[in-house]
């Protein structure tokens, strides 16, 4: 019993500070929103580290999960408002399909995408992004580049009241929930075969293949995880909290450059690593917003090229070694 | 109709095969996917601005400048980023090469603002009844494209340091065994590569000489992209001729699809470049044009 529960450990520095950044944001006056953005890119981090991390395959259109996802909410919602009867389901409804959509894609895409290699598959990720945007936008789909709005269909369904709490309480409450779920699906996939055949193709693809393991289903298995929990995200990141989707917005690129430099800079394929990276990527970048504004990019780029070049194994990477032989070792995963 | 837009496919063509020949080298020799291709481009558009801007010069006398502008950029950006990265996985080389990119960017926001820049270059036209009129300024883009291309393609075949390059292309054990100075021709690679983006860039605002800014490198970027995948991502060549099948094809796919009265034309023909890369990236990898 003990060893069964001794692989969960790790988890317990990831939950206490989940929790600690919940009940600041619930109790301290203002920080509701500063933690809800903690928030949002530390389950970005997770989530994208269970593909990027524990494969080092780079996604470089993931974000279309996290569109997809938002899709899903949005059409759950402006299609079953008008059922009074569905009540909060209406929500429950709409993460399902966005569970769904981004599902279909991510198996859509990973059985084209993942017979490639290296930076072949970079660049067809970033084609698949681009495509299925100019897709919605050229072919009309779901209100085309005007996007799905849903406020007035929440306000509607649930009155003014319960829409705002919907939108600010319950969208950056599921953020939380999010994150802890990646997180327990992380630890659960390192300690299973599943880490174990990812961890070999990380390494080295050829020599796992030849070994037998069957490295395009353990590929396929974290990328539609990791997409599966992108479309969680952007629909309640984006679809509940914001009350629209425009395509322009939720397929922008930026938002997987920041969860790559995200789990980069925390450190790839650990599970601390993308919360800590999460967290003080968040934290840097709404300091940089308010002490020079306009130009965080300008001071984040430098900064990325830098930790790529001097630190590619990320902080939580560095702290691993460090404690290698200790106590702690089983703790910072 | 349709053939005044083939015309101008074609010669919008040679202009995207030139921007895309310097992302086709680098990968070439270096194996590295230069995604901060894009921001290179706007560079060369906005020397192509400031000196038509400033000094009343057209682009096409701009040309030596933005490449000589183009290889300083180049060994700058090697010495100081990539040559640690030479080797290094994917992962590494995409996101530094991106986050090249966004600095650029950034940099010509905070020199020049994020506003959109044009001018117009009027030399005339030239008459081909009965398809269309063509203004001149696209004709000598046409013109410095080939002439460029021509006189890299004698470059590489006669010169030494071009074959050099060659043959780290094809083997760069082999050529470090023949006395290649590799690392050398890394760092000349790369420099040549940017080069010729900013080149590209140039030459691009003469047909589109409204809408430059910081950001408009995005979508060319991805344009880029399919170019050479379409050439066969390691050959400048295939590069070069890939530019006019995907003007051609992306002209022509602007026609036709804006006769479909559900369907936006201009997202739809991008839609349609993207298809084209990923049943290229499927099917034949090594290009359809050229490539080795």
């Amino acid at each position: 019993m003990r060893r069964r529960l001794a692989k969960y450990y790790p988890l317990v520095p990831v939950y206490a500070l989940y929790l600690t950044l919940f009940l600041i944001g619930l109790h301290v006056r203002g920080m509701w929103q500063s933690m809800a953005l903690l928030a949002f890119y530390a389950a970005l981090g997770q989530a994208f580290n269970i593909f990027l991390g524990m494969t080092g395959y780079v996604d470089f259109g993931y974000v279309a999960f996290l569109a997809l996802g938002s899709y899903g909410m949005a059409l759950a919602v402006s299609g079953l408002y008008k059922f009074d009867w569905l009540g909060g389901g209406i929500v429950v409804i709409g993460l399902l399909l966005a569970l769904v959509m981004a599902g279909l894609l991510s198996i859509a895409v990973g059985g084209i995408a993942l017979r490639l290699r290296g930076a072949y598959f970079a660049i067809a990720t970033i084609g698949v992004n681009e495509g299925f945007r100019y897709l919605i936008e050229g072919a009309r789909l779901w209100g085309g580049s005007e996007g799905i709005i849903i406020s007035r269909n929440l306000r509607e369904a649930f009155g003014t009241a319960g829409a705002n709490y919907l939108s600010t309480f319950w969208a950056d409450t599921l953020i939380f929930i999010i994150a802890a779920l990646a997180a327990l699906i992380t630890v659960r996939y390192m300690h299973s075969k599943i880490g174990y055949a990812l961890t070999a193709l990380r390494e080295d693809e050829d020599a796992a293949k030849v070994m037998g393991i069957n490295t395009t289903k353990y590929k396929i298995i974290a990328f539609i995880t990791s997409a599966s929990l992108g479309g969680l995200i952007g629909a309640s990141a984006w679809a509940l909290k914001l009350t629209y989707v425009f395509p322009a917005d939720v397929f922008a690129i930026i938002y997987t450059v920041e969860a790559i430099v995200i789990v980069l800079l925390g450190g790839a394929g650990t599970l601390l690593g993308p919360l800590v990276g999460g967290v003080i990527y968040a934290a840097l970048k709404y300091w940089l917003s308010v002490t020079f504004p306009g130009l965080q990019l300008l001071i984040l780029a430098p900064i990325i090229i830098i930790i790529i070049v001097a630190f590619p194994q990320g902080l939580i990477g560095v702290l691993k070694a460090k404690v290698k032989g200790t106590a702690l070792e089983k703790v910072i995963v | 109709m349709l053939a005044g837009n083939l015309v101008n496919g074609l010669l919008l063509g040679s202009v995207y095969g030139m921007m895309t020949m310097g992302l086709s080298l680098i990968f070439g020799v270096l194996r590295i996917v230069n995604v901060g291709h894009g921001p290179f481009l706007m560079v060369g558009a906005f020397i192509a601005f400031w000196m038509f801007h400033l000094f009343g010069l057209p682009p096409v006398v701009s040309i030596p400048l933005a490449i000589a502008a183009g290889i300083v950029l180049g060994f700058i950006f090697f010495y100081l980023v990539i040559r640690r990265l030479v080797g290094a996985p994917e992962l590494t080389t995409l996101l530094a090469t991106f986050a090249i990119g966004i600095l650029l960017e950034e940099i010509a926001k905070f020199l020049w603002g994020p506003d959109f820049r044009g001018f117009s270059w009027n030399v005339g036209k030239l008459a081909l009844p009965p398809i269309t009129t063509i203004p001149m300024s696209k004709i000598y883009a046409l013109i410095s494209s080939v002439v460029i291309a021509l006189i890299l393609y004698l470059w590489f075949r006669k010169a030494r340091s071009g074959t050099a390059i060659r043959a780290v292309m094809e083997d760069s054990e082999g050529a470090r065994v023949c006395g290649v100075n590799v690392e050398g021709i890394y760092a000349l690679s790369f420099a040549l590569g940017i080069g010729l983006t900013v080149l590209g860039g140039t030459l691009l605002t003469l047909f589109i000489p409204v809408g430059i800014n910081p950001y408009m490198g995005g979508i060319y970027t991805l344009k880029a992209f399919v170019i050479a995948v379409l050439g066969g991502l390691v050959s400048p060549w295939g590069a070069f001729y890939a530019g006019f099948v995907f003007g051609l094809i992306e002209n022509g796919s602007y026609t036709l699809f804006g006769l479909i009265p559900s369907i936006e034309p201009f997202s739809m023909t991008r839609f349609l470049a993207f298809l084209l890369l990923l049943v290229i990236l499927l099917f034949k990898p090594t290009g359809i044009l050229g490539g080795r």
